[in-house]
């Protein structure tokens, strides 16, 4: 074993230790008494909080993944600048004050939480589904087209298989912030667990900060899990074999 | 057979990349487009599949203008071959050399059974490399697997843009002489692009040298290295076109034209070559410090010589002043 893989393997033991420690000192103090004394608020806050996530990061990839396709078609590839610097300025404004813009359109409540996370969650998935489509190789493309192949076979067969492992890293990126962002969603009066963490910071109360930002965490990790797997089924057989060849002869 | 008359193309800037081109491409002609960088080969070579449009004039291939034709359909009827594979890395070997027969709807056992034969044709075992990915295979590899994907579908046209290009030039030299192995069985009708002289010359019919998209010479290789049509084909094929032309004869074209006397034992630390290598290949041995005696070996088994390389210049007078 060389010097970088027993980093790694320490690296590794020391991030589970602390967890490990972490859930034994919640535990411990009880912080978990307000999950566990009231299940009911607790499902319900976090129904809420899936649907927000839900509904805009469904909305944002229906929007996000065909505009994607549609920049890197020839006839509309003028046009790629002046999308993605709107995403672009969607993502650099602060969240919370997209949080506040919704708010003035649709006033407080949830629609204000999904429209503003929406908005969040549209440049990640839009830029790698460009990266992704733009990475294929043209002598690929040039290949398909003079074997006859159309430009819908040429997208379906070649273009999204190939770009398929950056466009889920995408919209992994994009759910999974979209998860933690959905927090604050609270602050227009949109719900979910964010209710619990604020209020938890607002009291100094722990057992109300822990039983909602640990849910929070652990549906963030799963979730990017979830994908990480959900990768390896849909990247085909022969990109994720070249990845990691090319990664290992690096 | 490919047609071509009065083709000009411009792209846009006005930039002419070809210019009022005419030449036709005979059933189961070799057909090299040569020329330096820049001259127009790709664009005329792209012109006939129709991946760039025509300016001016008409291109028929198999006798039917491509311009009436469906653009997808007529290209399923044409190999195209490119110097970079462009093999398609998400899928196996086999799916990427059955992409056309899939398309044209070719039954499991077809496509079977045709994938079997081109990988035996290209001298790789079909059965070791079905289920591969084109990155688990060499450069020289991809390239005949490039060329299998092309003729997947038994086209009568091919067209192959530098397909050897890109390969060092030990794995070109050999690649080139099992295509064209290949293509004396198949006798396809072939365009195909190079900038190498040496490669034009070993494998085409005909050879059409290009310039500033203007055609300079179409002809024989032998009468374009013997008979240069003006002072750019005489400087492309250079001051050793006589040594270039030693590649278009084999040791068989001199045994049948002045053989040495035959007889004698050639030594250990001699040279012998078979009727089938290439003259440049003996005149080479000839001149080497090293070598003692060179013979030749006709199909029969029978030695002649010890070859001279005045034998070889005198022959070479010969075909030159007949070609
Ligand atoms: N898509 C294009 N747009 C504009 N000019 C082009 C295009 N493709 C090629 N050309 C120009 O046309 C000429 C011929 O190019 P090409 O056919 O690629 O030459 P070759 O294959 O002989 O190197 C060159 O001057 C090149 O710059
Ligand atoms: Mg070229």
């Amino acid at each position: 074993m060389n010097s970088k893989a027993v980093i790694a393997w320490v690296v590794k033991i020391a991030f589970w230790a602390l967890i490990v420690l972490f859930f034994w000192w919640t535990i411990s103090n009880n912080m978990f008494s307000q999950l566990l004394e009231n299940p009911d608020q607790f499902f319900g806050l976090l129904g809420r909080h899936l649907q927000i996530v839900l509904i805009s990061s469904t909305l944002a990839l229906l929007t996000a993944v065909p505009a994607g396709i549609l920049l890197t078609r020839p006839k509309y590839r003028k046009y790629e600048w002046l999308l993605v610097n709107t995403a672009n300025l969607g993502q650099t404004i602060p969240s919370i004050a997209i949080l506040a813009l919704a708010m003035g359109f649709l006033g407080i409540g949830i629609q204000a939480a999904i429209l503003a996370l929406y908005v969040y969650s549209l440049l990640p998935i839009l830029q790698n589904t460009i990266a992704g489509l733009k990475s294929v190789n043209p002598s690929a493309k040039d290949a398909a087209l003079g074997m006859g192949m159309t430009p819908k076979q040429i997208l379906w067969k070649i273009e999204l298989p190939m770009a398929a492992s950056s466009m889920i890293a995408g919209i992994r990126t994009a759910i999974v912030l979209n998860i933690g962002t959905t927090a604050l969603a609270y602050l227009i009066g949109g719900g979910g667990l964010g209710v619990w963490i604020f209020t938890g910071i607002q009291l100094f109360d722990n057992t109300y900060l822990i039983s909602g930002a640990v849910p929070v965490t652990l549906l963030a990790v799963s979730v990017d899990q979830l994908f990480r797997l959900l990768q390896f089924f849909l990247v085909p057989k022969g990109i994720r074999l070249a990845q990691k060849a090319a990664i290992q002869s690096a | 057979m490919i047609e071509f008359k009065n083709v000009s193309k411009v792209y846009p800037g006005d930039i002419k990349a070809i210019d009022d081109v005419s030449i036709t491409v005979e059933h189961g002609e070799f057909v090299v487009l040569l020329g330096p960088s820049g001259c127009g080969k790709t664009t005329l070579l792209r012109m006939v599949n129709q991946l760039e449009e025509l300016t001016e004039g008409e291109i028929a291939v198999e006798g039917n203008n491509i311009q009436e034709l469906n653009k997808f359909e007529m290209r399923r009827n044409i190999g195209y071959v490119i110097q970079s594979n462009g093999l398609f890395p998400n899928m196996t070997i086999e799916d990427n050399v059955m992409v056309v027969p899939s398309m044209l709807g070719w039954t499991k056992e077809e496509k079977a059974e045709r994938f079997a034969y081109l990988m035996n044709l290209i001298g790789m075992p079909p059965e070791q490399y079905g289920e591969s990915f084109p990155h688990e295979l060499s450069g020289g590899q991809q390239q005949r697997i490039g060329v299998a994907r092309a003729l997947a579908a038994d086209p009568p046209v091919m067209l192959m843009d530098e397909p050897f290009g890109a390969l060092d030039p030990i794995i070109r030299s050999r690649i080139q002489e099992e295509f064209l192995e290949i293509q004396r069985s198949l006798k396809k009708t072939i365009l195909f692009v190079s900038h190498d002289i040496d490669e034009a010359i070993k494998l085409a019919d005909k050879i059409v040298l290009l310039k500033d998209g203007k055609v300079q010479q179409f002809d024989k290789p032998a009468e374009l290295l013997n008979q240069p049509a003006n002072e750019f084909v005489a400087e492309f094929v250079g001051e050793d076109s006589v040594l270039k032309s030693l590649s278009l004869y084999t040791v068989k074209d001199l045994l049948e034209g002045a053989p040495p006397t035959e007889g004698a034992a050639p030594d250990a630390s001699d040279a012998i070559f078979e009727e089938t290598a290439s003259l440049r290949s003996v005149l080479s041995a000839l001149l080497t410090p090293s070598q003692k005696n060179v013979w030749l070996k006709n199909n029969e088994g029978r030695i002649f010589g010890p070859v001279s390389a005045a034998q070889i210049e005198s022959f070479v007078h010969r075909m030159t002043v007949t070609a």
